[in-house]
């Protein structure tokens, strides 16, 4: 297998334990490079666990997982990747532009690459006219936006997007997907968490988390073909049921 | 108003702050600890002051009579709990004892000393007065006084004793701090401390608020590692904390008039080397903290052992012996020791070092703790 072969992510028994709490049991899952890979589940059922050990902010307990090809946690991959976390993660104290320029330097951007990019990435989250306003005067909605624009500022090969669309109205939300397979097309690689059915099924997979276990993971419709139902919540329950009957039986 | 929703807002507080338990621990323990750590360290009066006797006393024989010397009546007589006494020979030896810090004072009794206290009594309107010499620092105002009191106190023990009553003077020559009040003493001391706490605490709130809102984890998943996140936010806060000292400075200056001898370079640096040991304490407590709310908890027990035993307010001789030592413990205690010791003693960086090292070993102490407390983190 040649390193372009390799899989953008790969999990071996991936467990995360915070003292007898179980987050992520014992996780195998693959990501193929250039793919589009949506996590779903209810809160606490350890997605954004998940892919803080993917990012090298948390250590897993047990198991080993690979990203780009190299065994995490490793520095040297995190340049090449992008993280957007769920709570926003810029700062309230500065201006958009601030923000931007912060994560543009930390990636080693210098200044005039830093200024084409902030351009195009305000341009694509919809806020140029924002730009030197304060970060918390934003609404909830912008300040996703904001974190979104400075999880793209580096161009990365792979981005964990944790619920990159949350207060987004659904105009804009169309157009980050447009984006997303635009970066699909150049190779990016994507593992993206949502709580919008509908949006999970613009991913080439999803995987059902539940009680930090992947419970099911395939095609979209594929999932909806094997469930036997027309909506991925309600195959999302079939599936849950099934694993719960596993466990008891 | 209505009553009812008074009551709702107040029971839904009560029971926010009863749900924390360490939000309820704090609010009867920070109370309790500051009583007894104010009522133990405002308790103490000045003892163990280091101060030097040179008698030079040749005493009085009367006619046909032993030779009295009523210098070692009153040095008898001295309270050794307020003063540590040693006795030279030679007064210039002495003083280079206070010129490098050892002693407060050499405490001098001129070679008539007797003699002349013997002529005032039997010769009142001669108008002779037998003199005692104290050399001291008076940059401490309070450890001054105390040696002040014990003399005046030891003579009048003596004459009472003697049942005499000769005109004695105290002469004061000050080494250091000529025409020193209090404010020359404070300002150095507040200098430190304010730096202390508003770059401890700021420092902390800023850093809670970074593992809230996130920005800590996405830096921590870019190439940023933790070290350069605890000097990026040292180089800040000591550059921050020699600008407020330079602020300070100029308006203890002219506004209160305050004494400065010394390079007041050395002040900045270190100052500028508590910021960065604050800075590093302040992230290393934020890993304690969910929220801002519980990283205030913090302030009684990061506030008080500073305003307290650093010697700010009062010298270290002031303080409890027993608590004494824990003043070692507390970083601001060697930033006032420098600040006060370039500003009002004149003292360069050959006889400021130790506590600048000492300063540098805090810093590298908590600057590693805040290191680990990050990587800690992602266990």
């Amino acid at each position: 297998m040649t390193k372009e072969d390799k899989p953008a992510i790969e999990t071996m028994g991936l467990t995360k334990r915070f003292g007898n709490f179980i987050a992520v049991n014992n996780l195998d899952l693959k990501v193929k490079k250039g793919e589009i890979y949506g996590l779903l589940g209810p809160n606490g059922a350890g997605k954004t666990t998940l892919i803080k050990m993917l990012c090298s902010i948390l250590n897993p307990s047990d198991g080993s997982a690979r990203v780009l090809g190299e065994q995490i946690p490793d520095g040297n991959i995190v340049s090449h990747i992008g993280y957007m976390p769920q709570e926003t993660g810029v700062y309230m104290g500065l201006t958009v532009d601030q923000n931007l320029k912060f994560y543009g330097r930390v990636f080693n951007l210098d200044k005039n690459e830093i200024e084409k990019r902030k351009d195009e990435l305000l341009k694509f989250v919809a806020l140029e006219d924002w730009k030197h306003e304060m970060v918390e005067n934003l609404s909830g909605g912008m300040k996703h936006r904001v974190s979104l624009a400075c999880t793209l500022i580096h161009q990365p090969e792979l981005l964990f997007l944790d619920e990159p669309t949350v207060g987004v109205d659904p105009e804009l939300r169309v157009s980050f997907w447009d984006y997303f397979y635009q970066l699909r097309q150049k190779g990016v690689t994507i593992l993206i968490t949502t709580h919008y059915m509908d949006e999970a099924r613009n991913c080439d997979r999803i995987g059902f988390m539940q009680h930090g276990n992947l419970i099911a993971e395939d095609a979209p419709l594929k999932l909806l073909e094997e469930s036997g139902k027309d909506s991925l919540e309600d195959a999302f329950l079939v599936f849950s049921r099934r694993d719960e009957n596993m466990v008891r039986g | 108003m209505k009553f009812y929703r008074v009551m709702a807002v107040s029971r839904r507080v009560f029971r926010d702050v009863a749900n924390d338990k360490r939000s309820l621990a704090m609010l009867f323990l920070a109370p309790i600890f500051a009583m007894c750590v104010f009522g133990i360290a405002f308790s103490g009066d000045v003892e163990d002051v280091n101060v030097i006797i040179v008698n030079q006393d040749q005493g009085y024989t009367p006619p046909m009579g032993n030779t009295t010397y009523l210098s070692q009546t009153i040095i008898s007589n001295l309270d050794t709990g307020v003063l540590n006494i040693q006795n030279m020979n030679n007064v210039d030896e002495a003083r280079q004892k206070v010129t490098d810090g050892s002693a407060s004072a050499v405490i001098i009794f001129p070679e008539n000393f007797t003699q002349d206290a013997m002529m005032a009594t039997k010769n009142p309107s001669s108008g002779t007065t037998a003199e005692i010499i104290i050399q001291g620092d008076d940059t401490i105002t309070n450890i001054k006084n105390a040696i002040l009191k014990t003399v005046s106190d030891a003579i009048t023990d003596t004459m009472s004793e003697e049942g005499v009553n000769p005109a004695l003077k105290i002469t004061s020559e000050p080494i250091y701090g000529q025409d020193a009040e209090f404010i020359d003493f404070f300002v150095p001391g507040i200098l430190a401390f304010v730096v202390y706490l508003l770059t401890t605490i700021l420092t902390l709130i800023t850093f809670v608020g970074e593992r809230a809102n996130g920005t800590l984890e996405r830096v921590l998943a870019s190439p940023v590692t933790e070290g350069e996140v605890v000097t990026g936010y040292a180089i800040t806060f000591g550059t921050l904390g020699i600008l407020q000292v330079a602020l300070l400075l100029v308006i203890a200056i002219a506004v209160f008039n305050i004494i400065v001898v010394g390079n007041v370079l050395l002040a900045f640096l270190a100052v500028a080397i508590l910021a960065v040991t604050c800075q590093a304490l302040g992230i290393l407590l934020s890993s304690l903290a969910k929220r801002p709310e519980q990283a205030i908890q913090f302030f009684p027990f990061v506030v008080l052992p500073a305003f307290l035993l650093s010697g700010v307010f009062w010298p270290l001789q002031a303080i409890p012996e027993w608590l004494r030592p824990f003043s070692y413990l507390v970083p601001p205690t060697y930033a006032v020791e420098a600040c006060r010791a370039v500003m009002l003693k004149g003292w360069g960086l050959e006889k400021i070092w130790p506590d600048l090292a000492a300063l540098v070993l805090f810093a590298l102490l908590f600057l590693g703790l805040a290191v680990w407390s990050l990587k800690r983190g992602k266990k």
